[in-house]
């Protein structure tokens, strides 16, 4: 490898954080757009959310990854605000530490955004992992209701519904196999990063979830259908810009595709090399 | 006799769980909480050792003036800085504002800056295993490629069919495989457990 390929390999990263930045600032997104033509899971989630009680309290399941957090990052703050204009009170609890830290980071912005203190439940940590859900479904199905470890802040109140974000260790999964025999009367619905998809998306068909948005384009149709009403402020309707997005993509699917490519060149020419003459 | 109270505990625990699950009685589900309840101290417990471990580690690091000082000393300030804010007198512990702070202000964007620069790496990674001698690994960044490009924010009737067919091939041949494999450890963890329940074999055999 030259020197200058050398250089200009180590200044790319450089280049490409330059032109993302460039074009966060253009202020159309024309000819692109995230939301799908299919609206079917943004409208089971906005069903699912119809039929919630009037001022109902709603249990977040908050364990989602600083890893993929930023990917359903908008479409969280969006439920939030949709939840709160719909006058539920929501009650975050953690099964790991990056959730935590993540469910700590956004109650502080709902509070920042001056919403009521007595909407917000923080039921903290609870660790044990499969174990510390069950003390949970225990607590919530009434089994267990002086639980000295379980979830006591909710004062023996049932949630009317559980909102699972999920990430790569406690998700949707968990709570179904956990939580769903233990309290089959409580409906689960989940947001989570693309990656779990092909392991959640079964358990939407099987009745398990009772609403899942599990890609950006879900995502972006839920942000776009959502009513937000007086907090505008908490919602993240905008989402990331989608020519940021595009132009991240398309730089790696030039370099896996130029990788992708000198294999094949390779393979070819080494298929000719050893062929008779 | 060491090697056997593993699977017992394992045998004792689970069968409690499971005859708990499957039958109302008030002492049982008592004997299940018990269980459960230990389950999670002693999540509590591990993660508190971890913390405790690593900062020993990185103590004898300075010590010893081995490895690199400065993460050593991040590592440190770090954890002292969560500590004090979260235990000193006066504190609300977790739900302190110095601890949110900490949390809200520094831990989450800094891990957020870390796993954004991992986009480079991850693709150079990506690339390069392509490039290299392993087809699998050729199949695999193709594959990748291909999603990507079915996944591009294109509007339009082209945009939709994009989406959709992104929408088919993670639905059917990328779920199916999946859940082949979630099938497959499910039925290994079944059959692993069965044995450790009946004896047969064992856990370094």
């Amino acid at each position: 490898m030259s020197e200058r390929s050398r250089l200009a390999g180590r200044l790319a990263p450089l280049a490409l954080l330059l032109v993302l930045a460039a074009t966060s600032l253009l202020p159309t997104d024309a000819g692109l757009e995230f939301p799908d033509a299919d609206a079917s899971a943004a409208n089971r989630l906005s069903n699912t959310l119809d039929a919630l009680p009037d001022d109902p309290l709603v249990l977040l399941g908050f364990d989602p990854d600083l890893g993929t957090y930023a990917e359903v990052r908008p479409t969280v703050r969006t439920l939030f605000a949709d939840l709160l204009e719909r006058g539920a009170r929501l009650a975050f609890i953690s099964l790991t530490p990056e959730g935590r830290a993540l469910a700590v980071s956004e109650i502080e912005r709902l509070q920042v955004s001056d919403v009521d203190g007595g909407r917000l439940v923080d039921l903290g940590y609870l660790p044990g992992a499969e174990a510390g859900l069950v003390s949970i479904a225990d607590v919530l199905s009434g089994a267990d209701g002086d639980s000295a470890l379980g979830p006591s802040a909710l004062e023996g109140e049932s949630p009317a519904l559980a909102v699972v974000v999920g990430g790569n260790d406690i998700g949707p999964r968990s709570w179904v196999e956990q939580v769903e025999p233990r309290v089959p009367d409580l409906r689960i619905a989940a947001i989570v990063p693309s990656v779990l998809l092909p392991e959640v998306q079964p358990y939407v068909e099987g009745g398990q979830l009772s609403a899942l948005i599990a890609t950006p384009r879900d995502g972006a149709t839920y942000r776009a259908a959502a009513a937000v009403g007086d907090f505008a402020s908490v919602a993240e309707m905008d989402g990331p810009p989608v020519v940021s997005v595009l132009l991240g993509m398309l730089a790696a699917i030039v370099l896996l595709g130029a990788g992708v490519w000198s294999r094949l060149i390779d393979l070819a020419r080494g298929g000719r090399a050893g062929e008779p003459a | 006799m060491r090697r056997a109270t593993t699977p017992a505990i394992v045998i004792v625990v689970g069968v409690l769980l499971l005859v708990d699950f499957l039958v109302v009685n008030d002492s049982l589900s008592q004997l299940a909480d018990l269980a459960v309840n230990a389950v999670i101290l002693i999540g509590g417990g591990a993660a508190v050792a971890a913390v405790a471990a690593l900062a020993v580690r990185r103590a004898g690091d300075l010590w010893r003036r081995r490895g690199d000082p400065v993460g050593a000393v991040l590592v440190l300030v770090g954890i002292g800085a969560m500590l004090i804010a979260g235990l000193r007198p006066g504190s609300a512990g977790a739900t302190d504002p110095a601890v949110r702070w900490l949390i809200s202000a520094l831990l989450v964007p800094i891990a957020a800056t870390l796993f954004g620069l991992l986009f480079f790496t991850t693709i150079a990674a990506a690339r390069r295993s392509a490039a290299g001698r392993g087809r699998q690994a050729l199949v695999l960044v193709a594959a990748a490629a291909v999603m990507l490009i079915l996944l591009l924010p294109f509007g339009g009737e082209a945009g939709d069919r994009m989406s959709a067919a992104a929408s088919w091939a993670l639905d059917v041949p990328i779920a199916a495989v999946f859940r082949g494999i979630l099938l497959g450890v499910a039925i290994l963890v079944a059959v692993v457990a069965a044995r450790t329940m009946l004896g047969v074999g064992s856990a370094d055999e």
